[in-house]
């Protein structure tokens, strides 16, 4: 691509800056990455051999159970590193996923919203993953203070193959699924973050009465998601005051549904373009007996 | 030339009185069965696609010879099985084409003819399948990660769900899922307009969809590469392993959406799953260690040390020349009948290699021990048990007769190898060979060459290269064979 290795300089230049600046918001310009990954291909990803393997405390470190000795984190695709048997435990659980959480907008909104819920962001895409961590480090040197932004963390992953290796069983109390690739196209619909069977995955990390919450300007990928998560047993649709409120002020409508419509960075930019938002949210039911 | 067997599998046939049992194997597209009585029969696809419609199947019993030499067009597609079962009654025989994807039922009768019953093409290739412990449902899991189930034997009142008519009518109305507002990008919107405009030209010809019973009833995003099905009391589950290191149960049908939990801990990708008499779950694939499971708590209880196992091996048979390796690739784990035993093949590597797994202590703690490999003259490619008597059976192995011993690429030198070598366990619970069973399975082995000979001279007259499947080209056999380790990651491999 012309124009390619400038643009690597510059922004190679600008993360120096940053270096020099821990306070320092980061700019997005510096970390746009196109918008589509493939998540069927076997990126270079780290991941977790299983979510007893996850090091969570270098994410929140205030949250870290006391442990003086600094380990590296465990990769999975490096068997050189050396293991540590000492995994580092958090005296609470991530309980909020913002799969596919972009530039984080939505994940910054709810930090503050929930102080004492740890959240974490997932994103395919290196660059942007890395202004999001970015941004949390410098929001929580800026509010060094009061402890705000501790929360919130954010990771690189392809969560369509591996959200059961970050996350335990009922762990979750939200998921935000929020403007996904549409993958317009018939032959690309098994790339699309929700599916029947995919469903099965969030279920198993959600707890019972837990919410997943999706949003979409595409009125297809609104009707895909909605289909494929009324068809699933372990999922119902909540009710419609929850997603919509009532009256002009939305009276009653969720807290996290107004963020989500509001905050996320594509919210925004539907909103500029007076665009539709298509919002779906599904409680998570218990498991029947076995039969 | 013939092709090995690249599968096998046997049945206990009491027909023919206690004791008695039925062979089959595949190689390449053909199928053979032998009885313990020593009848032998084959089945080869038919040729023309109008014969495979299953009334004509069930009046064109002839003998399969004759089928190939009829007609061979010049582009026929292969189809070559990938994986046979059996019902656990004897009486269906499931097997898999993998280049047509599609699931083939038999019926086996008394005289080991087989009759197919059906054949249904997937949409995605089956890496594996498995039948519920009724033998009333095929559990078929896919290269996309997805696992179907379809019954055994379809109802032969089952309407598609939804009737072809009204389909046309409903996409004349197609809109693109973009609209102005939702596309943002110049590209974008000039792909819209592209959409817009092929509109006009009319709607794309619909997918081929299964027209058959089936469901879908859990998937994985990768590639699945074992299926088991599980039942402990009353409680049915669903085992699958995929290439991203995962082990999932979850619930058997009709809680099949419901994922009870992972057995993590692998590596490398999982080729291959295998539940123990014991009931314990034993998984293999890249990893230079097998991992046993108490997979209803998805605890690791242990890991068997193959890697090392075959590389002493290898070590000790200095005629391979095969010099150090580095890493193992499962290409089979067997649960031997009547004993907690297992037995395991590497992709290239000419043994067998066995583990016994030890008794239960009272701390429900036990270890499974290497016990011995089993030396074959040729690469290991599929093992079957025929139950000679209640409590014992015999080990039949299919050898890689093409390839060298401990290479997946060079041809051997030596020919007249058997493809089959046969082992029965001794008082002291070793493996001898057993040239009793060998020389029972004569006809067997012989068998395919009739075969194969005439596909060779129907090929002949056909197309005039004589490359039937016994000759087909070194790499076709290779991928047909080795395939395994080919599910490795490569490192650094970025999209």
């Amino acid at each position: 691509m012309p124009g390619e290795p400038a643009k690597r300089q510059k922004r190679e230049e600008y993360k120096k800056t940053l270096i020099e600046n821990d306070a320092a918001l980061p700019k997005k310009k510096f970390y746009r990455q196109r918008a589509h990954a493939n998540p069927f291909s076997d990126h270079s990803l780290t991941y977790p051999k299983s979510p007893a393997d996850m090091d969570w405390a270098s994410l929140y470190p205030t949250y870290a159970v006391e442990d003086k000795e600094q380990t590296t984190s465990r990769s999975h695709d490096n068997d050189e590193e050396e293991k540590s048997t000492a995994v580092k435990a958090l005296t609470k659980n991530v309980e909020i996923a913002d799969i596919g959480c972009g530039f984080g907008g939505l994940l910054f909104a709810l930090a503050p919203n929930f102080p004492d819920t740890l959240m974490l962001g997932l994103e395919i895409r290196t660059s942007v993953t890395e202004y999001v961590q970015e941004k949390v480090r410098a929001l929580r040197v800026q509010n060094a203070a009061t402890g705000a932004y501790q929360n919130a963390s954010c990771i690189r992953a392809n969560t369509m193959k591996f959200l059961p290796n970050f996350f335990q069983k009922a762990q979750l109390t939200k998921i935000f699924l929020c403007f996904p690739d549409p993958h317009f196209k018939q032959r690309k619909h098994k790339a699309r973050i929700v599916s029947y069977t995919l469903n099965s995955e969030y279920a198993y990390v959600l707890k019972p009465g837990a919410i997943v919450y999706t949003i979409t300007d595409v009125q297809d990928l609104h009707e895909w998601m909605k289909g494929h998560f009324e068809k699933h047993p372990s999922f119902e649709r909540v009710e419609k005051v929850f997603e919509e409120g009532e009256g002009k002020d939305g009276e009653g409508m969720d807290e996290c549904v107004r963020l989500m419509r509001s905050e996320t960075e594509e919210g925004k930019k539907v909103t500029r373009n007076n665009g539709m938002k298509y919002v779906a949210c599904f409680r998570r039911l218990v498991d029947p007996a076995w039969p | 030339m013939t092709s090995p067997y690249q599968c096998l599998v046997a049945r206990e046939s009491t027909e023919t009185g206690p004791g008695g049992w039925t062979l089959f194997g595949a190689c390449g597209s053909t199928l053979v069965a032998q009885s313990s009585s020593g009848g032998t029969s084959a089945w080869t696809k038919p040729d023309d696609p109008v014969t495979e419609t299953q009334p004509q199947d069930e009046e064109t019993e002839g003998p399969p010879e004759k089928k190939v030499k009829l007609s061979q067009p010049p582009k026929q597609q292969k189809a070559n099985f990938s994986n046979l079962i059996v019902s656990s009654d004897g009486r269906y025989l499931v097997g898999v084409t993998g280049e047509d994807k599609c699931i083939r039922v038999f019926e086996t009768d008394i005289t080991n003819q087989l009759r197919q019953l059906s054949e249904r093409c997937m949409t995605r290739r089956p890496c594996s399948i498995a039948l519920t412990s009724d033998d009333s449902t095929i559990l078929c899991a896919d290269k996309f990660g997805d696992v179907y189930s379809l019954p055994l034997l379809p109802s032969p009142d089952y309407q598609a769900p939804e009737a072809p008519a009204p389909e046309p009518t409903k996409e004349a109305e197609w809109v693109p899922s973009a609209t102005v507002l939702t596309v943002h990008s110049g590209r974008n919107r000039k792909t819209l307009e592209d959409q817009l405009k092929q509109k006009k030209k009319g709607p794309a010809p619909p997918k081929d969809d299964m027209k058959f019973e089936h469901q879908l009833l859990l998937g994985h995003v990768s590639m699945l590469t074992d299926i088991v099905n599980a039942e402990v009391d009353t409680r049915r589950y669903i085992i699958t392993a995929d290439r991203d290191e995962h082990i999932r149960v979850s619930r058997g049908i009709p809680q099949a959406h419901i994922i009870e939990g992972f057995c993590f801990g692998h590596e490398a990708f999982i080729s291959r799953l295998c539940l123990t008499q014991s009931g314990r779950l034993v998984s293999g694939g890249g990893d230079a260690d097998l991992y046993v499971w108490d997979w209803q708590n998805f605890k690791l209880l242990e890991k068997l040390p193959l890697l090392d196992a075959v590389a002493d091996h290898l070590k000790s048979r200095s005629e391979l020349a095969v010099g150090e390796i580095s890493k193992v690739a499962v290409s089979g784990i067997w649960s031997v009948a009547y004993q907690d035993e297992i037995l395991v093949a590497c992709e290239g590597v000419p043994a067998l290699f066995s583990f016994k797994v030890g008794a239960t202590t009272n701390s429900g703690s036990a270890s499974t021990e290497f016990s011995s490999a089993i030396a074959l003259k040729g690469n290991a490619l599929d093992v079957a048990f025929l139950p000679i008597s209640p409590t014992s059976s015999v080990v039949v192995v299919s050898i890689d007769h093409v390839h060298k011993p401990g290479s997946t690429k060079e041809a051997r030198e030596d020919k007249d190898v058997s493809r089959l070598q046969c082992f029965s366990a001794e008082e002291n619970g070793k493996w001898q060979e057993d040239s009793h069973t060998s020389e029972a399975l004569k006809s067997f082995h012989d068998q395919v060459f009739d075969v194969e000979a005439g596909a060779i001279g129907g090929d002949d007259s056909a197309t005039g290269n004589g490359k039937g499947l016994g000759s087909a080209d070194d790499k076709a056999l290779r991928d047909m064979l080795y395939n395994v380790e080919n599910l490795r990651k490569r490192p650094g491999a970025e999209d």
